[in-house]
């Protein structure tokens, strides 16, 4: 990329994501956007691992009936460099709302997230939708 | 806030300050969009052998540009965020010009003997990144270093990468290459000091990983010449592929430009070898380096 302003501009903004070689680019190949999810339930557990971090999301039916489902997301220095934690996604187990797709394959309860929005209101971006 | 939420917010917190930190760093690159502008009134460090200290954690980005962390409120918006709310357009900051795409980093070009080769691994470049089965990313695809630590004859350079932590240490004292090094994913590099930028010269590597995200492969004839400069808060740094075996020229790398932060560097997270199982098609987002 040549240097100049948009150079300079797009190194800026990304001073606080990612410091690494992302290969961010399976997403398309592993999830099908035109398959959205929405998704409610609280998170048990966070696997903090690279290339990509999964949050596992469980998830209560109308019967009580409780399914987990593995959401794929960002990998782990992007995630940290924006400031965000594993306990902060798990946030005592808040309810949580999460926007996903899911994955191309029709492996079951699998999917990429790309926004969590907590019962308070407040929400983790981490994708685009 | 209830207690039990207390620690998140202290984490929050230290987001917040990274995030804003990294604003300001955004607000004033129209400033130093030449990418050579020494900071005005801020001399570089300096060892007691008179070479500049490289030192320092330094953040460069990635590449990539879909990545802009905006802090809101409570909330964080780490990737897809559009402009930050109030920010002023690219095109609306003084001095920046007109808006305009960011060129397309080029490719290195291949013989006409390795052009089926360059077609099947730019197509199955997905499933064929040896980074999503958590190999090492190699030289250049790696990128400027996180950190430096540097001393007299020597610079230690860490890396923390999607497949996980990885160190390379330099001299600087313009010894020669070893001989008693296998090749590997990340060579064996010397250096020396062309006026004050260091100049790495890496050698020495297998030919299991790759120069860009998109499948640009190379032979173990692989030599890589980095140049890094530091000015007083950022790290101005270029490479130049070398693979007569397989390129028709040297490939010149999109130069970066690494900006000084306190996040430090923490042990990697585990890569584990489970995205590349479910990929059903070569789709991939633009956003090869």
């Amino acid at each position: 990329m040549a240097k100049g302003v948009w150079f300079a501009l797009a190194a800026g903004c990304l001073a606080a994501a990612a410091g690494t070689a992302s290969a961010h680019h399976s997403v398309a190949g592993q999830f099908d956007s035109g398959k959205p999810v929405q998704l409610t339930g609280v998170i048990s557990k966070v696997d903090w691992v690279n290339p990509h971090i999964y949050i596992h999301l469980d998830v209560e039916d109308d019967k009580g009936a409780v399914t987990s489902w593995r959401l794929e997301t960002l990998p782990t220095a992007m995630m940290r460099k924006a400031g965000l934690t594993s306990q902060m996604l798990i946030a005592d187990g808040a309810k949580v709302t999460a926007n996903a797709i899911l994955a191309r394959d029709g492996t079951q309860q699998l999917a990429w997230v790309s926004k969590l929005t907590y019962e308070d209101g407040h929400y983790y971006q981490l994708a685009g939708e | 806030m209830i207690p039990r939420m207390r620690s998140s917010a202290a984490v929050r917190v230290g987001g917040t300050l990274r995030i804003a930190a990294a604003m300001l760093v955004t607000a004033l690159l129209p400033a130093i969009g030449s990418a050579q502008a020494p900071a005005v009134g801020k001399p570089v460090p300096r060892l007691a052998d008179g070479h500049p200290d490289l030192s320092g954690i330094w953040e460069n980005g990635a590449g990539i540009e879909f990545v802009q962390p905006q802090q809101r409120g409570e909330s964080i918006c780490v990737s897809g965020c559009g402009p930050a709310p109030g920010a002023a357009t690219p095109a609306a900051r003084p001095g920046a010009g007109a808006a305009a795409p960011p060129p397309r980093p080029t490719r290195p070009q291949y013989k006409p003997e390795f052009q089926a080769k360059v077609a099947d691994l730019t197509k199955r470049q997905v499933e064929e990144d040896p980074v999503l089965r958590c190999q090492p990313p190699g030289i250049p695809r790696i990128g400027p270093p996180d950190k430096i630590v540097q001393r007299a004859g020597e610079a230690v350079f860490l890396y923390d990468d999607v497949s996980g932590g990885f160190f390379r240490i330099v001299p600087t004292d313009g010894r020669a290459h070893r001989k008693d090094v296998e090749p590997s994913f990340l060579g064996e590099s010397v250096a020396h000091w062309d006026g004050d930028t260091l100049v790495v010269e890496s050698r020495s590597f297998n030919d299991k990983t790759w120069l860009t995200d998109d499948g640009a492969f190379h032979s173990t004839d692989l030599r890589v010449v980095e140049r890094l400069k530091r000015t007083a808060d950022t790290l101005e740094w270029s490479a130049t592929v070398y693979d007569p075996k397989v390129l028709t020229a040297p490939w010149e790398v999109a130069p970066r430009t690494a900006h000084l932060t306190d996040l430090d560097l923490v042990e990697a997270a585990p890569c584990v070898d489970q995205d590349i199982d479910h990929i059903v098609d070569g789709s991939h987002h633009p956003n090869p380096r």
